[in-house]
């Protein structure tokens, strides 16, 4: 956005307001439906707190529009020599909200804050073995093994300011009691907070010293949290608020009849699936085979994968808007394997053939886990899929409950097939394979969502290779070996990638970033 | 009567006790705090070491014990949420549930007992079997669905109204009241209606069935056959008679009132106790949702207190025996 233009759209905004809009066209009001938890970028590795934070702190490095990585606080990067690890040369003259210049040290105490045990966005840390810093505006990260998919790790790990937080007794996150950092924040970034009522609202206002050149228009924004998504859209209808992120499916239709409003739609990053108890002996919900567990065996998986018509639940569930999903990140993600894009069509007959072939010519019932307030529409999904398991013989016991109950459920192995959506936290293939495919090995933190167990010598092996090697095409090829053994064992049933719809009033502009993240030094209030 | 209140005061202890042992028996099943305070990277050592931190790993009966004690001496602990004082959130919360709930009941009486006193006077008349079907609708209608009615109807149509939160607040001696700013009054009009609707209807058949038993009884035929002029006998001879069954019931609505205001909340995004409450489940916020329940018992001990002293004040006969 040029200069006139801004200044076009201060006319127009003027010219509005002057007509009894009342409201001052710079100021975004905006919500979503969680508030973030707390003001401390390192005490809670949560959506909510990352995406409101990186308004207010900065990174290293930051994700563009396109999710791609970009100089933030470090300017620029490189890998050391002789030893694992990454030099990142910083910024110079770049100031905290208080007037604090920001140097090396700042970064060396942040990472020791947020590699502390208080801290929950330590496992970002866990592969550094040494931070050194070098000079002023220098710092080394040195890592046990090679990392070239380091920097892209630590987007979202943010630099707080040393001196501030030692004098503020902040100098660790608070776990369980709050500290000056729960409430206050001084960054480095484009926003800083001028109030703050948890749960009530909290302002925001722009950094005037920020180092970077603002894009935005914004004077003031308002942010809200509405639990409750009838409210939240009576609210952007009725004009009391310009945004909301996200909208529930069946009320796209709601606002894009009315004049003055739009509608935001996008891929997440988020796959949903479904997962096996490959280690189970038995099924536990079964009334007709008791003595053994069929999904052990890959035809009975691979016959629920082709019991299920994606594109009908696309249609009848998701307004045509989801996309089918092959492996356990969407296409665009990097590490994202081409070679392998089939996923198993819908063919009931040849998944009653392979159940015959396992030895289940009429089939046999299980019970099937899902969440019913954590993925979109996930109830209705289950329903559904459970419907089609039906016609070929797979009859699903269906449980469905909130998420705060679900995920004990299946650490508890309490399963027999399970729903689970999954969104790679660094946007590359590996962290899918790191959480969902490795064997469970908690000694080495691995493949602590892979709750059935799933377990391939090959993929273990292939898995420190992925994430040590350089050379991008032999990553590829790994990569794309795993998956294909996944595919070939249907390790997962892959279903389809969830769709990100937000609404704004017409003369908002922003953008929406696959990670669901909104930023405000993208939005421009004409 | 000093004695009575303090009989009830220490009652209320027993009933709090009583609440939150129930409470703490019934946390566990409500869901994993552990999963819900760290992210998805976060490893199953770090959680188990928090749980362990917690003391979430301790038997309940310990853990409600720990949080009895903590509670007597004053420390209501820290919210897993947000990290916060208990204690500093729910006193926050407090002004705008008791706001909306004392503006509720206001509604309810205001339109109540007129229509109540009208429909028991005028039996058969069209305008009372028309208001007696209104408010049967009314009644039927679950609370979300009249609130979000109203809020489409004045928020979004005619856009008269906010459709969420509490519009302009000012402090009063750290009360934050929506009662002093027009912004506040509007903002406080839906959900006040939304909730009292109920015990509008309640009130309203309440007084109207009173009053008509009231009206049956020998002194007020006695009076009609002295010449005792219609305004004074039922307004002074037959309402204030009809009254004290109503306020009884009323005011132990009350208590449900506040404590049930968490659907009205929820769905005007009003900043209150129920509000805080709602999100505290959907966190498995245990500290704040005991402490929240103590103090909704301690509210219906007292409310129950109020009522019984409002019952003698408006009753001479109890303050006769009381005096024996």
């Amino acid at each position: 956005m040029t200069r006139r233009n801004l200044r076009q759209a201060a006319l127009l905004g003027g010219a509005l307001s002057l007509c009894a809009l009342g409201a001052s066209a710079e100021t975004l009001r905006w919500a979503s439906t969680t508030d973030p938890q707390t003001m401390d970028p390192h005490a809670v590795n949560s959506a909510p707190v990352l995406s409101f934070l990186n308004n207010v702190y900065e990174g290293l490095v930051r994700r563009g529009q396109d999710m791609s990585i970009e100089p933030s606080l470090a300017t620029s990067w490189e890998p050391l020599e002789g030893e694992n690890g990454w030099r990142f040369n910083l910024r110079q003259g770049v100031t905290f909200q208080d007037g604090a210049a920001f140097t090396a040290e700042d970064v060396m105490f942040s990472y020791q804050r947020a590699s502390n045990e208080a801290a929950d966005v330590r496992s970002w840390f866990a592969p550094v073995s040494e931070v050194r810093v070098v000079d002023d505006f220098t710092i080394d990260f040195v890592t046990t093994a090679p990392n070239p998919l380091f920097p892209d790790s630590i987007a979202n790990f943010m630099i707080l300011d040393k001196d501030w937080a030692e004098s503020n007794d902040a100098a660790l996150p608070a776990r369980d009691a709050e500290n000056f950092a729960t409430m206050n924040v001084n960054g480095t970034g484009p926003f800083t907070v001028a109030s703050r009522d948890p749960g009530v609202r909290t302002t925001l206002v722009p950094n005037a010293n920020w180092w970077d050149e603002a894009e935005h228009n914004v004077t003031e924004a308002i942010f809200t949290p509405i639990g409750n998504s009838a409210t939240g859209l009576a609210a952007l209808l009725s004009g009391e608020i310009d945004f909301i992120q996200p909208i529930p499916l069946q009320d796209v239709a709601q606002v894009e009849g009315r004049d003055g409003f739009k509608v935001l739609e996008g891929e997440e990053t988020r796959v949903i699936m479904f997962g096996f108890g490959h280690e189970h002996d038995t099924l536990l919900y079964s009334s007709d085979v008791t003595d053994a567990n069929p999904f052990t065996d890959p035809r009975v998986r691979l016959a629920a994968a082709h019991a299920l018509d994606i594109a009908s639940i696309d249609r009848v569930l998701f307004r045509g808007k989801i996309e089918a999903a092959s492996q356990l990140v969407p296409a665009g993600i990097s590490g994202y394997s081409e070679a392998n894009s089939d996923r198993p069509d819908y063919n009931p007959e040849r998944a009653k053939e392979l159940l015959a072939e396992a030895g289940y010519p009429n089939g046999f019932s299980f019970g099937l886990k899902c969440t019913n307030d954590r993925y979109i529409n996930d109830e209705a999904l289950c329903r559904a899929a459970a419907s089609m398991f039906a016609a070929v013989g797979l009859n699903a016991e269906l449980s469905t409950g909130p998420v705060r109950d679900y995920w004990p459920q299946l650490r508890a192995d309490d399963f027999d097939m399970y729903l689970l959506g999954w969104s790679p936290g660094t946007f590359d293939m590996e962290h899918p394979i790191r959480f969902l495919l490795h064997s469970q090995d908690d000694e080495k933190r691995l493949g602590s969502w892979n709750f059935g167990n799933y377990s391939n010598a090959r993929v273990d092996e292939l898995l420190p290779q992925i994430q040590q090697e350089i050379d991008p095409a032999a990553r590829q090829a790994m990569i794309d070996e795993v998956v294909s053994i996944t595919q070939d064992e249907v390790a997962y049933i892959p279903l389809y990638t969830q769709p990100l719809i937000w609404a704004a009033k017409e003369n908002v502009d922003l953008t929406q970033r696959a990670d669901n993240f909104f930023m405000l030094r993208w939005v421009t209030v004409n | 009567m000093v004695y009575f209140i303090l009989k009830r005061l220490v009652q209320s202890v027993f009933v709090m006790l009583a609440v939150a042992f129930l409470a703490f028996s019934l946390f566990r099943f409500v869901g994993d705090p552990i999963s819900q305070m760290t992210g998805v990277e976060t490893s199953v050592e770090d959680q188990e070491r928090l749980r362990e931190e917690l003391g979430l790993n301790d038997p309940f009966i310990l853990q409600f014990a720990r949080f009895t004690s903590d509670m007597v001496q004053g420390d209501f602990g820290f919210s897993y949420r947000t990290r916060q004082p208990v204690a500093e959130m729910i006193a926050d919360r407090i002004p705008a549930t008791l706001e909306l709930g004392v503006v509720a009941l206001l509604i309810s009486l205001i339109v109540g007992i007129p229509t109540g006193v009208y429909t028991a006077l005028r039996p058969r008349g069209i305008a009372t079997q028309a208001i007696l079907m209104t408010t049967l609708v009314g009644v039927s209608i679950p609370t979300f669905v009249i609130g979000i009615m109203l809020i489409f109807i004045f928020g979004v149509q005619l856009g008269w109204l906010p459709t969420f939160g509490r519009g302009g607040t000012v402090q009063i001696g750290g009360w934050e009241s929506s009662l002093f700013t027009v912004e506040g009054w509007r903002a406080l009009l839906l959900p006040a209606i939304t909730l009292g609707v109920y015990q509008l209807t309640l009130t309203m058949r309440l007084v109207r069935a009173e009053m008509m038993e009231v009206m049956r009884t020998d002194y007020i035929r006695f009076a009609i056959a002295r010449g005792v002029p219609m305004n004074k006998l039922h307004y002074r001879h037959a309402l204030s008679n009809t009254m004290v069954p109503v306020i009884t019931i009323i005011g132990l609505q009350f208590g449900g009132v506040i404590a049930f205001s968490i659907v009205t909340e929820s769905v005007f995004q009003w900043p209150g106790m129920g509000l805080l409450f709602l999100e505290s489940i959907r966190f498995v916020d245990i500290p704040v949702m005991g402490v929240y329940l103590v103090v909704i018992a301690f509210f219906f001990v007292l409310v129950n207190l109020i009522v019984d002293l409002l019952y003698v004040a408006i009753d001479p006969r109890l303050r006769v025996r009381d005096v024996q």
